[in-house]
């Protein structure tokens, strides 16, 4: 059965989009694309369903060779196990809720059909990375939907800041994307092959290296971490998200918070076999500090689409952190929740954006529902109350119906996105038991403290205290967001009396969102027969890794035994150090590792209720002045506000760089290239050429002539002999025989 | 009368014959010339008959008598020549008639 549903769930995105292309080349429709594609989806959602019940924990492997090379075979196959079903029905769910959000939210769009295929296009690409067992498969998904994301966040490329967007997301995530064709490549030359699973997989041979070769391990596994880097927009490749908001909202909500970006988390953990103590630090510092720095930043933002962004950057660090910590369970249980809440908030942004625009669409526009979006900006739009000196630095200006500056009492228009995005900022703030970002925010920051104190490491401290940090940041902001969005007075009254509830089919993915939001989704993580996290042989405890060289050896051997079977102690301390973090999460805490997510359960309550009654203060009560503090903390407030000048170091030193070394290189091509080019073609023409020319007129031409002149000036003689007479030829007969006589007779 | 007598006898006419083949201009006179060498091989055809070989054989003298049919009927075509030649040309000099002159 698992075959046959895994081709179903595949083949009907594609299909979809199949149509829409084929029919596209002869310049045909299909009729309601729209519908086709969703109903796609919907297929694809249940068959997603069906295999929840078909898997076992037993994972299952079903490939087929695909190409020979030389003594070389890539295989394509599907790989199966919880974690698999787990993303297959996070994506084609959300994917089918974006689908029918977008019915209502596209409506009018006049590219309204393409962009349900591309949409159908990326559900096919991002289940197909989902369900390889190879990298090479994975490495193909991987850029189909990178391909995606350049298609939709470019979908009105009308705009040149959405142009320029999709641009910027693909050359950003490709820089990161070199490291990861670079890791494979590693990988591959050293096991000749790309499969991950079974006998002759990476894996299994991973596991049977020995530790002179963990160097080469790390830098592999960081080069391939490089790719997520990328894709999941981490520092210092973060930069490219918070523009991809350019695109449609639905397509921020599916590809840029819930799927796409998680793809890279989903490969990191996909990895976690092959993760090295090394490796491990370093993705759990990237995650770390890219999940402080992006909520940082998150905190001033104004367009509320942007605010998300950089919450899913952060929220997207702190998948990478538990991963890198080892918490493989807890990082997965995060994406999932994380993918529903903060689709949910997409939605619910887009959904008040909508509210806005049909006001614009009735005030400016009939026809064209999305004119603001295409850069018809309002003049209160660009108020700025402050800093108005760096808002040029901040590079693009804010469209008006995206401005939180423009909202303000939505709760009472817009009462079903209110409600349900405030589920969802509950969620992601870590409100306490009945909401899922709670459990598995705090499974992270268990995990990551458990680990600082089995290890006793300096290392996870800081981590935990980055993600603490990071949580009482996130509770901040986002209700920050909350309340300039739908608290408070009307700031712009005529933008307020136009704003409205949206239809049916943007309220009905919101609700069922919120539901998700809720820990519904807690089951599937909580249920640790169904989810169990891979052993990594390579990583150890820093005092086995430490006390003496020896001892290290032993222990290394002791590991290679077999990947899947390691022995008793290792796998106990395995359990310990991974199993536990997320899936005993709630029904208490056993072993050493009860006090640490103890701790770490009333640190975040603690953090996230302070970043709560924080926000309170400055945004509802207004007791603080955001503003006074923003004048006191001004360098600190700068910082923020421009986004820690990433985009100014790239544009003036990267950009700039390649752009002098473009110009060097083209003076040199001038200069150098085409003089010597040049040259070549003067010497060529002047000497070479005037050479061979007089050779040729001179030599040739005058042997040629004066075979002809000789030949004739010889005829010309000789022709006289020829008088016609006969009596002479007769004469000269004559003396000839008597010539003849006379030297016969000498004889 | 003996052999040497005939011989010589031939030898001038031969002369006189290629003397006036060589030197007249006029096609007629040539065709003079060419008739006495013809007839000086027939005298000489004649008289190495009388005195070289036996006197039963006169293959000799026949041969001179099919030479002077011979010349009959060569004089027949060179005259016909020579008058398509002179209706031709309005002339009988050989020297004027040129036109296959290279």
């Amino acid at each position: 059965m698992i075959v046959p549903l895994i081709s179903i769930i595949l083949l009907c995105p594609l299909a979809a989009f199949a149509i829409f292309g084929l029919l596209g080349l002869a310049n045909r429709r299909f009729p309601r694309q729209d519908y086709l594609s969703t109903v796609a989806m919907l297929a694809a959602l249940v068959c997603s369903f069906l295999l929840l019940r078909e898997v076992v924990p037993n994972p299952e492997a079903h490939t087929v060779n695909w190409i020979s090379l030389g003594g070389v075979t890539f295989s394509m196959g599907f790989y199966l196990d919880s974690v698999t079903v787990i993303m297959l029905i996070v994506v084609t769910l959300v994917s089918s809720l974006v689908h029918i959000f977008s019915m209502g939210y596209m409506h009018g769009d006049p590219r309204y059909p393409r962009f349900f295929a591309y949409l159908s296009l990326f559900s096919f690409s991002m289940l197909f990375l989902v369900v390889s067992d190879n990298l090479l498969g994975i490495y193909i998904g991987w850029e189909l939907v990178g391909l995606c994301s350049y298609l939709l966040i470019g979908f009105w490329f009308e705009k040149d800041s959405a142009a320029n967007a999709c641009k910027k997301a693909f050359l950003t995530t490709r820089v990161g994307d070199v490291g990861m064709f670079i890791g494979m490549m590693m990988l591959f030359t050293k096991f000749q092959t790309l499969s991950l699973y079974g006998e002759g997989g990476i894996f299994a041979l991973a596991a049977n290296l020995n530790t002179g070769d963990m160097v080469w391990l790390s830098i592999a596994g960081i080069l391939i971490f490089c790719g997520a880097i990328g894709k999941s927009a981490q520092m210092p490749l973060h930069t490219w998200l918070p523009d991809a908001m350019e695109g449609p909202t639905p397509v921020s909500a599916l590809i840029h918070a819930a799927t796409m970006v998680a793809a890279g988390v989903y490969l990191t953990a996909r990895m976690f076999p092959i993760l090295t103590e090394t490796s491990s630090l370093v993705i759990a510092y990237v995650g770390g500090i890219t999940a402080l720095v992006a909520a940082t930043i998150a905190i001033v933002r104004f367009d509320i689409k942007r605010v998300l962004a950089y919450s899913t950057i952060s929220q997207l660090g702190y998948m990478m952190l538990a991963i890198g910590a080892g918490s493989y369970v807890a990082g997965l249980f995060h994406l999932t929740t994380h993918a529903f809440f903060k689709a949910l908030l997409f939605l619910g942004s887009g959904s008040v954006i909508h509210a806005f625009h049909a006001m614009h669409a009735h005030g400016h526009d009939d026809e064209h529902a999305h004119a603001h979006e295409h850069g018809d900006h309002d003049a209160h739009g660009h108020e700025h109350g402050e800093d108005s000196d760096s808002g040029h630095i901040l590079g693009s200006e804010i469209p008006a119906d995206q401005d939180m500056r423009n909202m303000g009492g939505l709760r009472h228009k817009m009462p079903i996105t209110f409600v349900t995005m405030l589920i969802a900022t509950l969620s992601i703030s870590g409100v306490p038991f009945i909401f899922s970002g709670f459990w598995s925010k705090d499974a992270i920051l268990g995990g990551v403290l458990g680990r600082a104190m089995e290890w006793n490491s300096v290392h996870h401290y800081i981590l935990f205290i980055m993600a603490l940090s990071a949580a009482g940041i996130t509770a901040f902001y986002m209700f920050r967001l909350i309340f300039m969005t739908f608290f408070g007075e009307p700031r712009n009254q005529e933008m307020h009396d136009m704003a409205h509830e949206s239809p049916k089919s943007m309220t009905v993915p919101l609700l069922i969102l919120a539901v998700l939001s809720l820990p519904v989704v807690n089951i599937l993580w909580f249920n640790e027969a169904y989810v169990k996290p891979p052993p990594q042989p390579h990583l150890h405890a820093p005092q086995h890794a430490y006390i003496s060289p020896d001892s290290n050896n032993t222990v290394g051997k002791g590991y290679t035994v077999s990947l899947f079977g390691v022995s008793e102690a290792v796998a106990a301390e395995e359990e310990g150090g991974h199993g536990t973090d997320g899936t005993h999460a709630d029904d208490g805490h056993h072993g050493h590792h009860g006090p640490a997510h103890t701790i770490a359960m009333v640190l975040s309550i603690c953090v996230a209720g302070l970043g709560i009654f924080l926000s309170w203060l400055f945004y509802h009560r207004r007791t603080l002045s955001a503003e006074s503090v923003a004048t006191t903390f001004r360098p600190i407030h700068n910082l923020f506000w421009c986004k820690y000048y990433f985009d100014e170091f790239y544009d003036g030193v990267l950009v700039a760089l390649t752009v002098w070394k473009a110009r060097l290189f083209a003076r040199f091509d001038g200069s150098v290239v085409d003089g010597i080019v040049n040259g070549v073609g003067v010497v060529t023409r002047d000497i070479l050429a005037a050479f061979t020319g007089a050779f040729d007129n001179r030599i040739v031409d005058g042997l040629v002539n004066s075979v002809a002149q000789v030949t004739w000036a010889v005829g010309g003689r000789i022709r006289r002999i020829q008088t016609g007479a006969i009596q002479t030829y007769l004469f000269v007969v004559l003396a000839g025989i008597v010539l003849l006589i006379l030297i016969f007779r000498a004889l | 009368m003996t052999l040497q007598h005939y011989l010589v006898i031939s030898a001038i006419l031969f002369t006189l014959g290629i003397f006036a083949v060589l030197t007249r201009r006029n096609a007629i006179s040539i065709l003079m010339g060419i008739e006495l060498i013809l007839n000086s091989c027939n005298l000489n055809f004649a008289a190495f008959s009388r005195f070289m070989t036996p006197p039963e054989d006169i293959s000799g003298q026949i041969i001179a008598i099919f030479g002077i049919v011979l010349a009959a009927a060569e004089a027949a075509v060179f005259l016909a020549i020579i008058l398509a030649i002179y209706r031709e040309f309005g002339s009988i000099r050989p020297d004027e008639v040129d036109t296959l002159k290279g």
